[in-house]
């Protein structure tokens, strides 16, 4: 298949996922530490929704995204159905528990002493947080790894809210699953082995800051 | 005796968070991993879901190819448990595009295929990969639109025309682009209207996705579409479009089975039950049924029998 047909699509996969990645970190890391270092009421509801969402079927997050971006929806007048702003919507939806849920785990394992230590010490508040994202930036990187994973090889909600559109929603697993349905299962390999190159890079890639990051 | 308190192990827990956290990393990695080739192995399987399906299964089962817009208009899912009872196989039903229908064909990982693009079938045929091509049952595409028909294409002479249309106007049009009988026939349409099959242009999408999928797209779009007329009907209240073509011997959409040529494929095929379920599905009372099929719920009939004979004083 064509070379430039599959630089394509793998460009514009990692255009949505990483825009998708980025607005699910800015929304997600400082939401796990407020839930993670301040005790408030439904903040039990709050971290059970968060728990809950980290297992949510990507396919039905594609069909709430759907049921509020077609015409006869709430946000139908964005006309952003079957466009990529649609399917980063979907991808942060399913990233963003991924991102809360493991910062606050991170966030809950620093514990009470690490947390007292600072405060003798004299931290002033402001840093306080700055030194309590160094202290969990294992978790964080483990979150990126989560979400990362989960919303370049998902496909059924991307497909459901982006319609697999030549040239404007088609990313590299709905172009698999496309593919493999129209019987060209050479083409379907050669894109199952991008997005496997893809994953492995990123993730390893990933890992090695993590690890190295390691004191 | 607080000897678990804050205050008495300050700097241990410093030290020892980092290595906690690493457990927790590492699992969460493993899991991802683990969902990356599960994804993996998934499409790889499709292919060879056929072959496995036969060792499983206690009873007889066949594997039927066949196109999403049968499998979508639910008539499979009114006739076939009837087959099942009275001649005792299991219809494994496959639905894909009618080119992937084909091509499964071709590896002899089904044992017959309900398609309904023509030339491909004689193809099957001619290659001595199916035994024969038995006409079944047929209905027309239709061209489908927005209600304001900005292309004007409900006053064009012919289907043909009509694509000519769409085309000098660079409407919003939807192509399945995913080699299925109804993409088949798009592309020989605009052919026949001297534009060319590959020729792009803005309001062109491509969705490479089955029929319903595409019939949404281009009910968000207001786009044109052509469709088959039984996913047409399922999905017209849902997106708003209305037919602008006129039925026309172009657009005509002919349904056939195909059982497969065992004698083609090492690995043994259920010729019987190919036959049975052709023979099943030309019977009079079955055919009788297919006319008869989707009146309560759309007030038309979805598809023509092609084997009844003409009922004189019913």
């Amino acid at each position: 298949m064509p070379v430039a047909e599959i630089l394509e699509i793998s460009l514009r996969t990692l255009r949505v996922c990483g825009v998708a990645l980025l607005i699910a970190l800015a929304l997600g890391v400082p939401t796990g530490i407020v839930l993670g270092t301040r005790r408030f009421p439904g903040r039990g509801l709050l971290v059970t929704s968060v728990n809950a969402g980290m297992g949510a079927p990507p396919v039905v997050v594609g069909l709430l995204v759907a049921l509020l971006l077609w015409r006869s929806g709430p946000f139908g007048g964005l006309g952003w159905m079957y466009s990529a702003n649609a399917m980063i919507a979907a991808q942060v939806l399913i990233a963003l528990p991924l991102v809360v849920g493991i910062t606050l785990a991170a966030v809950g394992a620093v514990g009470d002493e690490w947390h007292l230590q600072i405060r003798t010490l004299g931290v002033p508040r402001r840093w306080r947080v700055w030194l309590l994202v160094r202290e969990i930036r294992m978790g964080l990187l483990a979150a990126v790894i989560a979400a990362l994973g989960g919303i370049l090889s998902e496909v059924g909600a991307v497909q459901m809210v982006g319609g697999n559109l030549a040239g404007e929603t088609r990313v590299l697993s709905t172009a698999i699953l496309m593919s493999t349905s129209m019987g060209d299962f050479d083409r379907a390999l050669g894109l199952a082995a991008v997005l496997i190159g893809l994953t492995l890079v990123l993730s390893g890639l990933l890992t090695a800051v993590q690890q190295g990051g390691r004191p | 005796m607080d000897l678990q308190g804050p205050s008495t192990h300050l700097g241990s827990t410093a030290a020892r968070f980092p290595r906690r956290s690493g457990a927790r990393c590492g699992p969460l990695r493993f899991v991802l991993l683990a969902r990356l080739l599960g994804a993996a192995a998934a499409s790889l399987m499709v292919a060879n879901a056929g072959a496995e399906a036969v060792a499983d299964a206690p009873a007889r089962p066949l594997l039927l190819a066949t196109t999403t817009s049968v499998q979508e208009s639910g008539l499979l899912d009114a006739l076939l448990p009837e087959f099942t009872r009275t001649e005792g196989f299991v219809v494994r039903v496959i639905a894909v595009g009618s080119g992937a229908a084909i091509e499964m064909a071709r590896k002899g990982d089904v044992d017959v295929v309900l398609a309904h693009s023509p030339a491909a079938e004689e193809a099957l045929v001619r290659d001595d990969i199916a035994a024969r091509r038995t006409p079944l049952m047929e209905n027309y595409f239709v061209l489908a639109g927005p209600p304001e028909d900005p292309a004007e294409v409900a006053q064009a002479e012919s289907p043909e025309a009509a694509m000519g249309r769409i085309f000098a106007r660079k409407a919003a049009f939807v192509s399945r682009a995913d080699r299925s009988g109804t993409h088949v026939k798009e592309q020989s349409l605009f052919e026949a209207a001297g534009v060319d099959p590959a020729a792009r242009w803005p309001g062109r999408v491509e969705t490479g996705s089955g029929m319903g999928g595409s019939l949404l797209v281009a009910g968000e779009k207001r786009a044109y579409i052509l469709s088959d007329i039984g996913t047409f009907l399922a999905f017209r209240d849902r997106i708003g479009l209305v037919v602008l073509s006129k039925p026309a011997p172009s657009l005509r959409n002919v349904y056939s089975i195909l059982p497969l040529d065992p004698s083609r494929f090492e690995r043994p095929l259920e010729s019987e039950g190919a036959a049975a379920l052709e023979r099943y599905l030309a019977s009079p009372a079955v055919q009788r049924r297919i006319r008869d099929f989707g009146r309560d719920r759309f007030g038309e009939s979805l598809f023509s029998p092609l084997r009844l004979p003409p009922e004189g004083g019913q």
